[in-house]
């Protein structure tokens, strides 16, 4: 073999990024052709009703149709467009994009599961209503708050119906002045979005300067109108809230209640639970933490764990288990009622028990333990080249800024577009919002020491580039993929959001 | 564990890069107080991946499912033929593992198909636009009120009684914590009376709420509520829970909706025990700026060729925070993607014969009903409440119709709790055969 073949220095497998096949594919519409025989379908044949027929549709809906093979390379084509988990590293901070294991996929396709009713008698879903029981349970177990309701169809949904619940149960204390949430300015938008929906009001909290909870700023906001403190720990910095305890005490001291955002449990999971903190009500992402495919947007899954304080107000219907016999209850009495038509996303918490399953009683805090020690390999070798607001370890994610190579005209969106053409999806940017030009990086814990090594050698490149002066590269980026930077401003101006007739 | 990448020593190396000896370091800033021992959590024992499959399949097996029973069922959840391909595709990791679309560059697929989606959602709706989905159609309700109180700019919403009960709880709860009243309208029968529905519009009404085809599966003229919306100035809402049903029967964009919201769920979604399912939001495109949930909208990249973007982000959550129009973030993309796949199979040919069958079969069932038995009257798509003489009558059937396979239909009761216990809400749809409908009917014979 020649000397060059076997060239250790080759780059070409370094970054995976290329050019390979890659297919334009247009619009479903644009491919121009009377619609074939569609699927054959099974069901009884006849004259629909002539009262029936008095509504009937005049014009046709004009949906395409293409026939089977055509449509499965229409699909096809599109998802060679897309990166996922599956594709390559996709450290999205405040995401937790996991692998998500291929028997999840397979389990909850089972015909017993997938293809059931939720209006079926219980006496002929027993299983599945075992299994949602059981991941309900562990789920009040990890997070130590032991009263749990799977109804709430993603993390916003569960700070809906958590907040619910503190506005009942303060009600219920004779405290009805009680509106305010606090927030801080480094929370999620959907934190005060859902303190608005559930008719609260909001105040923000400014970071200390390490980016954690200032104690004397919560202080001084804490009075006979406050209904709760709605907190992420860690935090959205990535930093775990060292005054836990107090915060916690200080609150509650002040008649309000703690409403933990458990988006980031993965860095606590198996290690700690928020329940023993003091937080009374946690929602948790079961499609960061429990590795339920995120589906380019969703579905996920927001069920809310409460302590005993909470219980009685808690959503209906809820699973329940007596003898050896499940149902739902709902009976409401101090019930917030019912935030969702289903009982939930059954499907979503299948895979959540199957993983939950996989590890155990044994290795769950594993999770924790590798994702935390992933994040803090990724800031240990990058600490000294980009600017890092707040000192100290980090959990499972770490937060960079691009105040160095501000100085050479990068910004971080420059940072993360270079990115994608040396292979990697970016990092989420511009979040959390109380440093400027925030780049949070969370690996999670299904990434090779391998693929760390490649990021952050991709990281260091890129501020090497800075460095030199060497930035056209950067400003253009990305060139690699069959598009290049979209034009955000123009599809804002005039929506174009369907394709016209 | 098999979804862990490293070996000890691959922790120990990269713990000794940092300068640390042990792990424990990474979590001091934890207070010793609140760790716990490892491995002492009170859950199940690590099962293998053979052993998943087996506890599942165990569990799964004591379900009776639609591959071994025949369901009259719906209410709000239908089980509509899924083809391979709508699974297959939703199954491809780039699709399933991907993230919210934030970087485009690299989410052109799921982009284009959202994309694809909403317009196929408007034209099989009849309606300007679609957003990219909300969690399911009871929340999908919830939020067009909430819509329609800005859009409005008045806080008061009357909703008719033959809405899902189900739609109408989770928007009345909706509701219970801002200001403005929110009026339930008592129908007085299994139908809509939508007399009575115009005569709880008043000046100061921001918007008023119908089911079409209604809860019971009544299908009936708009024109009359539209009039009324027109002369109040208020916001028409039209809710549906089976989409298929708009191949056959005029769209609520031809009723004139200003807001059209449903679930999207017979639309190449399983059943799945609740959920996932898919929420539907569509409406007028004046009131664009309105609606809640993520768009994808047609854009150029830097070379001038066609894209797609996630667009007007600045009513999301994400950048408006307590003024965003919802605080919805994560919604059901995939459902999507699986939605526009079976409406790419389906076109209009393959939309109109589901409808058309499902249809069909409740006109067949309804009209051999033995005089025991009696069905509302009128146009219906495919539901129908069916009474008997008594609870003992029904439960009778209820139970013979179980143990030959069948599902006869949902205890009215268990949806809408003020309900008599002598009725069933009856659903069809092409996975319904004739002789299905042959082994129902004699099934009510011990209905007698
Ligand atoms: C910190 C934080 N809180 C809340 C949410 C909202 O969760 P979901 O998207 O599931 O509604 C997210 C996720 O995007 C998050 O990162």
């Amino acid at each position: 073999m020649s000397e060059s073949v076997l060239n250790s220095n080759d780059r070409t497998f370094k970054y995976s990024a290329t050019n390979g096949i890659q297919h334009e594919e247009p619009l479903l519409f644009e491919h121009a052709h009377e619609a074939p025989e569609s699927i054959h379908l099974p069901g009884v044949e006849g004259d629909i009703p002539d009262a029936l027929a008095v509504f009937s549709r005049k014009i046709p809906a004009n949906i395409p149709g293409l026939s089977e093979p055509e449509t499965v390379r229409h699909f096809v084509r599109l998802s060679q467009w897309n990166h996922g988990i599956e594709t390559g590293f996709y450290p999205l901070g405040s995401c937790t994009m996991k692998y998500n294991p291929r028997v999840n996929e397979t389990v909850a396709r089972l015909p017993g599961l997938a293809h059931i009713h939720p209006d079926q008698p219980e006496d002929t879903v027993q299983g599945a209503l075992e299994l949602l029981y059981e991941v309900q349970e562990w789920l009040g177990e990890i997070s130590g708050l032991p009263h749990v309701t799977l109804q709430p169809a993603a993390g916003a949904h569960g700070e809906l119906a958590g907040l619910m619940m503190i506005r009942a149960c303060l009600d219920a204390r004779g405290e009805a002045e009680r509106r305010t949430v606090l927030v801080p300015d480094s929370a999620h938008g959907t934190n005060p979005a859902s303190a608005a929906l559930c008719g609260m009001h909001t105040v923000e909290l400014k970071s200390g300067a390490d980016g954690r909870i200032d104690l004397d700023v919560l202080k001084a906001n804490l009075n006979d109108g406050t209904a709760a403190l709605m907190m992420t720990n860690p935090n959205t910095a990535g930093a775990f809230e060292t005054d836990i305890k107090e915060i916690c005490q200080l609150v509650h001291d002040a008649g309000g209640l703690v409403y933990g955002d458990g988006a980031n449990l993965n860095a606590l999971v198996g290690l700690a639970r928020p329940g023993d903190m003091g937080i009374d009500c946690l929602h948790i992402n079961v499609h960061k933490t429990f590795a339920t495919p995120h589906g380019g947007g969703g579905p996920g899954a927001g069920p809310v764990a409460v302590n005993d304080t909470l219980a009685a107000f808690l959503p209906v219907p809820r699973i329940v288990k007596e003898s050896d016999n499940y149902r739902l209850d709902s009976t409401s009495d101090a019930s917030i009622g019912s935030i969702l038509s289903t009982i939930g996303q059954s499907g979503v918490y299948m895979r959540a028990n199957a993983y939950i399953s996989a590890f155990g009683r044994q290795s769950l805090h594993k999770i924790a333990e590798d994702a935390v020690l992933n994040a803090n390999y990724i800031l240990h070798r990058l600490k000294d080249v980009y600017h890092v607001p707040f000192e100290g370890v980090c959990k499972h994610e770490c937060l960079l800024t691009d105040e160095i190579q501000n100085k050479h005209g990068v910004k971080t969106l420059d940072i993360a577009k270079r990115l994608i053409d040396l292979g990697f999806h970016p990092m989420t940017v511009y979040f959390p919002l109380i440093v400027h030009g925030a780049m949070l990086i969370e690996p999670t814990e299904t990434e090779s020491r391998e693929t760390l090594d490649s990021f952050c050698d991709a990281m260091l490149e890129i501020a090497a580039q800075c460095e030199a002066g060497n930035t056209d590269a950067l400003h253009e980026a990305p060139v690699k993929p069959f598009r290049r930077r979209l034009d955000e401003t123009q599809a804002a101006r005039k929506p174009v959001l369907v394709w016209p007739q | 564990m098999r979804f862990l990448p490293h070996t000890d020593s691959d922790r120990t190396a990269m713990l000794e890069t940092m300068g640390l000896s042990h792990i424990d370091a990474l979590f001091a800033d934890i207070p010793d107080e609140f760790h716990l021992q490892r491995g002492q959590l009170d859950m199940a024992e690590a099962l293998s991946e053979a052993g998943i499959v087996r506890k599942f399949t165990k569990a799964s097996e004591k379900n009776r499912n639609a591959t071994n029973t025949r369901y009259f069922l719906g209410g709000g959840t239908y089980n509509h033929f899924v083809p391979a391909v709508v699974d297959y595709v939703v199954s491809r990791g780039e699709f399933l593992t991907a993230y919210t679309p934030y970087q485009p560059e690299i989410s052109q697929g799921t982009l284009q198909a959202l994309f694809e989606f909403q317009t196929m959602i408007s034209r099989l709706t009849g309606m300007d636009v679609s957003n990219a989905s909300m969690y399911e159609a009871g929340t999908a309700t919830a939020e067009a009120a909430l819509m329609a109180r800005r859009v409005s700019r008045k806080k008061r919403v009357v909703i008719a009684g033959s809405v899902n009960p189900r739609y109408r709880s989770v928007t009345t709860n909706y509701l219970s914590r801002l200001d403005g009243e929110c009026v339930e309208v008592d129908m007085g029968c299994f139908g809509t009376d939508l007399d009575r529905v115009i005569d709880a519009i008043d000046g100061q009404t921001a918007c008023v709420i119908v089911q079409y085809p209604d809860f019971y599966g009544s299908v009936y003229d708009l024109a009359p509520l539209r009039e009324a919306c027109d002369a109040n100035r208020c916001l028409m809402v039209v809710a549906f829970s089976d989409v298929s049903a708009f191949a056959l029967i005029e769209s609520p964009g031809a009723m004139g909706a200003d807001i059209a919201v449903g679930s999207g769920q017979s639309l190449g979604i399983p059943m799945a025990f609740g959920g996932p399912h898919l929420g539907l939001f569509t409406c007028k495109q004046k009131y664009l700026r309105q609606m809640p949930g993520r768009v994808c909208g047609l854009t150029k990249d830097a070379d001038g060729k066609r894209g797609f973007v996630l667009t007007l982000s600045t009513r999301e959550q994400h950048i408006r925070r307590e003024k965003a129009t919802s605080n919805i973030c994560t919604n059901q993309g995939l459902m999507c993607t699986a939605a526009a796949t079976y409406m790419t199979l389906m076109g209009d040919a393959g939309l109109a014969t589901v409808a058309r069958h499902s249809a069909v079969a409740l006109q067949s069932l309804v009209s051999q009903l033995p005089a025991h038995v009696t069905a509302i009257d009128g146009a219906h798509y495919n539901e129908t409440i069916l009474s008997f003489d008594d609870h003992v009558a029904r439960q009778r059937f209820l139970g013979a119709a179980q143990a030959n396979d069948i599902f006869a239909g949902i205890p009215l009761e268990q949806l809408d709790s003020s309900a008599e216990n002598r009725h069933l809400l009856v659903t069809t749809t092409e996975m319904i055969e004739e002789a299905d409908i042959n082994d129902y009917l004699v099934a009510l014979e011990v209905a007698k």
